[in-house]
């Protein structure tokens, strides 16, 4: 077994899935393990490196919301939620408690493989210190606090550079509306959600080509907004 | 009158029949309940005198409500007063109410006993719609879990076969995996209408209102139905300086999603979607346009309503009639309204979706820092 090979832990219950998501994820050159319970799986967790955990939200030994909690109170690595049925409460609070991005089934395992790629980067960005993180035509210098639209230097304001600052180290994955107020704002204007919203469409009439059609700043309704990675299909 | 018999014993087995039978086993034991009361307090009375024993007789009242419902609550109650006219007011043995303070007695027992009698009518419905509403959330919820989960394991496989090498390649291969994909798709859409219906019309919809631009939301449903739209041009024209909107953004967004669905359907393949969208007058307008051959005016508002499936294409286009039904039952909610209206000019059905403007809340001040 190569060892530079990326590693996925997968915890469902579903036979069918996991077998599934295994071809999926060995085609993609991951190394690939699972598990059934999720017992068994926050033990795997422990024994083994993973470099990507993929979760069901419904196991019948354990609610996945709970894996994720137990999972972040000692590991950074990226967590993708699968969830048949979650209402936007309960996908918030997954993504509050800790999980990377989620997503609803059924689902083709090229979005999966996305919000995955786009949950590692954001690891190894912060392993390895990268500075730039790059969103189709758009690429964002964090070190720099600088931003560029094909190469040509973006102006903007300190808050819309805040908003696309906290998108950026997330770039691929969904931040909630909460965090992203609570990043920009601060806790006290949690309730004046329209402030982000007024924000976001001020931004996107800088950094989109069309932005009545964004291509880069993309809305999860009801969720939060994320940076897509340019070339995801939407 | 065997045949008078059988028809009887028919007529009992039917659910009329059933809930007969119940009534009067109600009836029934409420009245040995007084009857089992009267001795009781008839034995008491031997040492204990007390002539205003009325209250006794709320328990059979209350017992038969709470079993039975109203009809075995109201012969508990008669037969109650019965038996106190009779058995404990002087001179005894004798039906007839003597003095003004029975009366006053008769009187209250009746109105506490209405009185209770309404609170435990109450209680029973609602113990009734709470056990039946546990019991369709735990079948919705395994319905939901139970399809869902092979579909799952269905269109995942299919979407890793439609990016293999060996599949790409082949024309005959490849239109079959997306077969099994778009029909797995139209499966999820169809479980998802029925799920959206139970809830519609059992529970009713608990929108979550918050300030939503509708540039999002169109957004978002065109993102919804890319696959269904990817061989179609779609022309959008939203006006700038739209503004924000206070509603459910994700019930807004799934209906929507059912009126572009329901334009890419009933129209012909190939042909333009338009989406336009402006503030006119006290509302954000979304006009949703297709080049079909359009629903006849008599039709127009009848497309609206459960089952209902246009004349033109009941026949050569599958569908439920949930659709648009489920769309104007989720915008309902959120304080909107949808209605079809034929196009100024050309053929084609446009879907105008009408959401009220509130009073903007106030802008950040600090905005620019």
């Amino acid at each position: 077994m190569n060892d530079s090979r990326p590693s996925v832990l997968i915890i469902d219950d579903d036979p069918q899935i996991r077998r599934f998501l295994r071809a999926g994820f060995d085609l993609e050159h991951f190394a690939v393990h699972e598990e059934p319970t999720g017992q068994g799986g926050l033990r795997a967790a422990t024994l083994r490196r993973s470099d990507l955990i993929v979760v069901d939200l419904n196991l019948p030994d354990m609610d996945g919301s709970n894996i994720v909690e137990r999972l972040r109170a000692w590991s950074t690595v990226p967590i993708i939620v699968l969830s048949v049925r979650a209402s936007d409460e309960d996908k918030v609070k997954l993504l509050e408690s800790g999980a990377d991005d989620y997503v609803v089934k059924p689902f083709s395992m090229v979005e999966l493989v996305a919000r995955a790629r786009a949950a590692i980067r954001r690891q190894t960005r912060t392993d390895h210190g990268e500075m730039i993180v790059k969103s189709g035509p758009l690429s964002i210098d964090l070190a720099n606090r600088a931003v560029y639209l094909d190469e040509e230097r973006v102006t903007l304001s300190p808050k819309e550079y805040r908003l696309l600052q906290v998108l950026a180290k997330h770039a691929g994955n969904v931040v909630t509306h909460n965090t992203l107020m609570k990043e920009v704002w601060g806790v006290r204007h949690l309730d004046n959600s329209h402030y982000l919203r007024i924000l976001v469409r001020r931004l996107r009439g800088k950094i989109e080509k069309n932005p009545k059609r964004p291509q880069i700043l993309v809305s999860e309704l009801g969720v939060g907004y994320r940076l897509t990675n340019g070339n995801e299909a939407r | 009158m065997r045949a008078v018999f059988s028809n009887v014993t028919e007529y009992f087995d039917s659910q009329r029949g059933r809930w007969l039978r119940e009534q009067l086993a109600g009836i029934l034991v409420a009245q040995l309940i007084v009857a089992l009361l009267t001795a009781i307090l008839a034995a008491a009375f031997q040492w204990l005198p007390i002539q205003h024993v009325t209250i006794v007789y709320l328990i059979p009242v209350i017992v038969a409500t709470l079993r039975w419902g109203a009809i075995p609550a109201v012969f508990a109650g008669l037969s109650g007063i019965a038996a106190v006219a009779y058995f404990f007011y002087a001179p005894f043995f004798d039906m007839r109410v003597h003095s003004p303070a029975q009366i006053a007695d008769i009187l209250l027992f009746v109105t506490v006993a209405t009185i209770t009698g309404r609170i435990a009518v109450a209680v029973r419905k609602a113990k009734i719609r709470a056990q039946a509403e546990s019991l369709r959330d735990a079948l919705i919820g395994s319905v939901s879990h139970g399809l869902r989960t092979p579909l799952a394991a269905i269109t995942g496989s299919a979407s890793i076969l439609a990016q293999s090498r060996a599949i790409e390649g082949d024309e005959h291969l490849s239109s079959l995996v997306h077969v099994i994909r778009d029909e797995a798709d139209r499966l999820n859409g169809d479980i998802q209408n029925l799920l959206d219906a139970t809830r519609i019309s059992s529970e009713g919809l608990q929108p979550h209102m918050t300030w939503v631009d509708p540039e999002d939301l169109i957004s978002g449903a065109l993102a919804s139905k890319r696959r269904a739209l990817a061989e179609r041009p779609v022309n959008l024209s939203i006006a700038d300086d739209l503004p924000l909107a206070y509603i459910d953004a994700t019930l807004i967004q799934s209906a929507l999603s059912q009126v572009i669905e329901n334009a890419i359907k009933y129209s012909p393949p190939g042909s333009p979607i338009t989406i336009k969208a402006g503030q006119v007058g006290a509302m954000i307008r979304i006009d949703v346009s297709d080049k079909g051959v359009g629903v006849p005016n008599s039709e127009l508002e009848k497309i609206f309503e459960r089952f209902y499936r246009g004349s033109v294409h009941a026949t050569n286009i599958p569908g439920s009639g949930l659709g648009l039904w489920i769309a104007r039952a989720l915008i309902d909610a959120c304080g909107g309204r949808i209605r079809a209206v034929v196009p100024d000019h050309g053929p084609g059905t446009t879907f105008r979706i009408e959401l009220p403007v509130k009073t903007q809340p106030a802008a950040d001040e600090n905005a620019d820092e």
